[in-house]
């Protein structure tokens, strides 16, 4: 097979999504160097890297989360170790996204097929998007073993620990391709990679628990094998390189041999009519927004479970080590409250970001022209708005009541004690207007300036980094007091002031008035 | 509501998006029970004029009636009469064909169960495939049946048929002059010009956000004109003089006369009584065309166009 048009292939591919890969590599290299960073920053001495590898080795539950770290005692183990969880998701993902833009969203789109009918083969845009997805694995390794030297962790153990992550995101590259040939949408490509990574993840889990060879299954497994900070085994970076490789080679191979256009698997047939429940705008809204709900809920109830399990490792951690309790800025005298309340922060991000992005899927429907449809029928828009302003407070109540229970519910297995499941609950709750003033903004955008939507995301990036590293970076009041979380007080630990909750609930109230007018007054679509 | 009164009245409309003019100065009249044709190059303002007849926009200037009310203020009570298909046709990718007609037939108030059923049959649609799966033409065919089995007095349509294949757009004019003979009014804008054609009652052509002109088919016609090309065995005694001839080129050829010109529609039997005297070889008379007609108001300068001004020769327009 010659690879005519690479050249061509590599410049438009490179031309339409150099912007979304740039910022995933870079958001992806601050994020793990700042960490890394800031960890070196607090395990500062022998002894406080002694005492956290004692207390993150204590439970098997934080070994089932983190992986089984060979050489935790030392700066790069806890690096890996705190890393565990969220880099076994993101280099996947970064692997699987770069691959199903470049190769099936483009073919769906019908964009492909205009490129092949020039001087391009058939199997050339899998073949460049894999080189670009590589190439942007690449720079995130080589940076990321160079944060890591900067930061005192030896340089061999640094390339030998990066090299592993690197090779784990291109197997999901790799695996992303393959599936991109055989299923029909880049959302089958998303799906399926998803679950073969969480697959991964609990093969992992396992086998690191009862310590046999199940680890070995896993891609996650392998990068753990390599034991960057223990026996250093170079060559297990020979399996995913291998795995990644074969799975390239047939996705190339299939991608020659198919029709364009054509899948393995293809979408089966659905119901011929809709309830009368969908054809009410009540139902449509909820059929819009279900995927949503259901996504962002999995995000907190595992979060939330996770946390919850393990509530009693964390006070046994943060009882046994201030420098711990230090790292998840808590103070320590009230551990189990402390806990809820992080939780519950975290909680609430996630309910913000659900409305921000509910409210965006009604720009969304806007300019993808399918409002204009429905609202050229009996429909009033006040009628419309008011759906789906239902439905996306209703996700957001049930994200943050179902999350909370789990939270309840997980903390009560761990302790084997009581908990006060209202406290808990009421701890969530109590985030409900500062959750509804972010989604209000959001709303009051699409009604005034649709076209500005995206200022509301910036929003929930500032209120995100406000309430998650606001405390601990010691900004000034005035800054904190931006974030609208940072007005409900903390709670169960702190006080919740019941004026608060009412001036942010009311805020919340007049923005979303103010988007409902705009939206009356303003023509649809507005491009 | 008197049934003499248009459904759709819009008059020196005018739309502006930021320094961007989009319609300038418009009219538009639709009476019930007729299919109009609106017509206009890319870009001259049919979705626009549309989306403020729908009250989905307000209009910058001018005024405007649909059913006799104010589509911007009334806009939901109206939309109960009408059903609209529009011209970029996007539906929810997750859900089937079959039940994205019953939510689009649910805005429109529901639709006729028996027409519904008839409908899908006669446009070969599977409705149990999902939306992201079908291709351009069948999302095209859902919206269209949604509104085709809508009991709405109005249909407006968007480039219904872009997509469709030509068994599909024949089913489409059935179907329409079908919905006609029911006594519903449908505002028909298109680039197919076989289609408004075979359908129009009257066309409204647009260009540049102003209307060009606007008339029944038989009226565009009369102002086109006849092309006749006479070969006879005698010199036509005094053609060139005659009233309504233009363009008038005569030669000898083999010995017969051969003669080119043009002629409006009402002198023609005139003109054909003196090439008989003339003793006639051969007679081409080419009759109006419209697409002579639509590729002129298409292409030509901007503003509008009078009777006299389409009554010129095209070639000496040119």
């Amino acid at each position: 097979m010659t690879a005519t048009g690479l050249r061509a292939m590599l410049g438009v591919q490179w031309r339409t999504h150099r912007r979304g890969t740039l910022v995933w590599v870079l958001a992806l290299i601050a994020m793990m160097v700042g960490t890394a960073g800031s960890i070196a920053g607090l395990y500062n001495t022998p002894e406080k890297i002694h005492t956290y590898a004692q207390a993150a080795t204590t439970g098997e539950a934080l070994v089932a989360v983190n992986g089984r770290v060979e050489g935790i005692d030392s700066l790069g183990g806890i690096i890996a170790d705190e890393f565990g969880f969220l880099a076994a998701f993101l280099l996947p993902l970064l692997g699987i996204s770069l691959v199903a833009l470049m190769t099936r969203s483009e073919e769906e789109a019908g964009r492909l097929e205009a490129v092949l009918a020039g001087r391009v083969a058939r199997h050339v845009p899998v073949l460049a998007g894999l080189t670009i997805a590589s190439a942007a694995i690449a720079v995130t390794t080589v940076a990321f073993a160079l944060g890591l030297t900067a930061f005192g962790v030896p340089a061999t153990r640094s390339v030998l620990y990066a090299a592993s992550l690197g090779a784990l995101a291109l197997v999901f590259a790799g695996l992303a391709a393959l599936l991109a040939q055989v299923t029909l949408h880049s959302r089958g490509v998303y799906t399926w990679g998803l679950l073969i990574l969480a697959a991964a993840y609990v093969l992992r889990g396992v086998g690191d628990v009862t310590r046999t060879w199940v680890t070995w299954l896993s891609p996650l497994g392998w990068a753990e094998k390599a034991a960057p900070f223990g026996d250093m085994r170079w060559w297990t970076l020979l399996i995913p390189l291998a795995v990644a490789g074969l799975f390239a080679a047939l996705a190339v191979l299939v991608a020659g041999r198919r029709d364009l256009g054509s899948a393995l698997v293809g979408g089966g047939p659905g119901p011929a009519r809709a309830t009368s429940w969908l054809r009410s705008p009540l139902g449509l809204a909820t059929a819009i927004h279900r995927f949503s709900i259901l996504a962002w809920l999995a995000g907190a109830v595992i979060l939330a479970g996770t946390m919850g399990s393990l509530a009693q490792q964390f006070i046994d951690a943060v009882l046994g080590n201030p420098a711990m309790a230090a790292a998840f800025g808590v103070s320590g005298a009230q551990p189990v409250d402390e806990m809820v309340a992080l939780t519950q922060l975290y909680i609430a991000i996630i309910a913000t970001g659900f409305a921000v992005q509910a409210v965006g899927s009604l720009r969304g429907e806007e300019t993808a022209g399918r409002l204009e449809m429905q609202l050229s029928g009996r429909l009033s828009r006040l009628r419309w708005l008011a759906a789906h302003g239902l439905v996306i407070v209703t996700g957001v109540v049930i994200i943050v009541l179902v999350s909370s229970v789990v939270l309840a519910a997980g903390m009560a297995w761990s302790m084997g004690t009581p908990v006060d499941f209202g406290r808990v609950l009421w701890a969530g709750a109590a985030y409900l207007p500062a959750e509804l003033l972010v989604g209000g903004l959001a709303l009051a955008l699409f009604g005034l300036r649709p076209r500005a939507f995206p200022a509301a995301w910036a929003a929930l990036a500032g209120v995100t980094f406000i309430a998650f590293l606001g405390p601990g970076l010691k900004l000034p009041n005035w800054l904190l007091d931006l974030a609208p979380t940072t007005h409900i007080g903390n709670p169960p630990l702190g006080t919740v002031e019941a004026g608060q909750l009412v001036v942010l609930g009311a805020i919340a109230v007049a923005l979303g008035v103010a988007g409902a007018v705009g939206f009356r007054r303003r023509g649809v679509p507005q491009s | 509501m008197t049934a003499s009164q248009p459904v759709i009245r819009a008059q020196g409309l005018t739309k502006t998006f930021g320094s961007v003019r989009a319609l300038d100065g418009l009219d538009l009249e639709v009476a019930p029970g007729e299919v109009h044709g609106f017509l206009g190059p890319n870009g001259a303002g049919k979705s626009t004029t549309i989306r403020i007849v729908l009250g989905l926009i307000r209009a910058s200037g001018g005024h405007v009636e649909l059913f006799g009310g104010d589509p911007w203020r009334q806009a939901a009570t109206l939309h109960e009469r009408l059903a609209y298909v529009a011209g970029d046709v996007s539906l929810w990718p997750g859900l089937t064909g079959g039940q994205c007609l019953d939510v689009l037939g649910a805005t429109h108030g529901g639709l006729d169960e028996a027409r519904r059923t008839a409908l899908i049959e006669r446009f070969d649609l599977d409705p149990t495939k999902r939306i992201r799966d079908y291709s351009k033409g069948n999302r095209q065919k859902v919206a269209l049946i949604a509104a085709l089995a809508a009991d709405a007095e109005l249909l407006v349509l968007d480039e219904p048929t872009s997509g469709l294949d030509p068994l599909m757009e024949q089913a489409f004019q059935e179907v329409v002059r079908e919905r006609r003979k029911d006594g519903c009014t449908v505002l028909l804008s298109s680039h197919i010009l076989g289609e408004v054609e075979a359908l129009a009652d009257r066309v409204t052509i647009i260009r540049r956000g102003r209307t060009v002109t606007t008339g029944t088919l038989a009226e565009l016609r009369r102002h086109t004109r006849t092309h006749v090309h006479a070969v006879t065995v005698d010199e036509p005694a005094g053609l060139a003089d005659a009233t309504g001839v233009a363009d008038y080129v005569s030669a000898r050829l083999d010995g017969h006369a051969d003669s080119r010109f043009t002629i409006d529609a009402e002198h023609l039997d005139d003109v054909v009584g003196t090439l008989h005297t003339a003793r006639i070889h051969t007679l081409t008379v080419t009759p109006p065309s419209l697409d002579a007609l639509f590729l002129r108001s298409y292409g030509g300068d901007a503003g509008p166009l009078d009777a006299s001004e389409l009554g010129e020769p095209l070639e000496a327009a040119r």
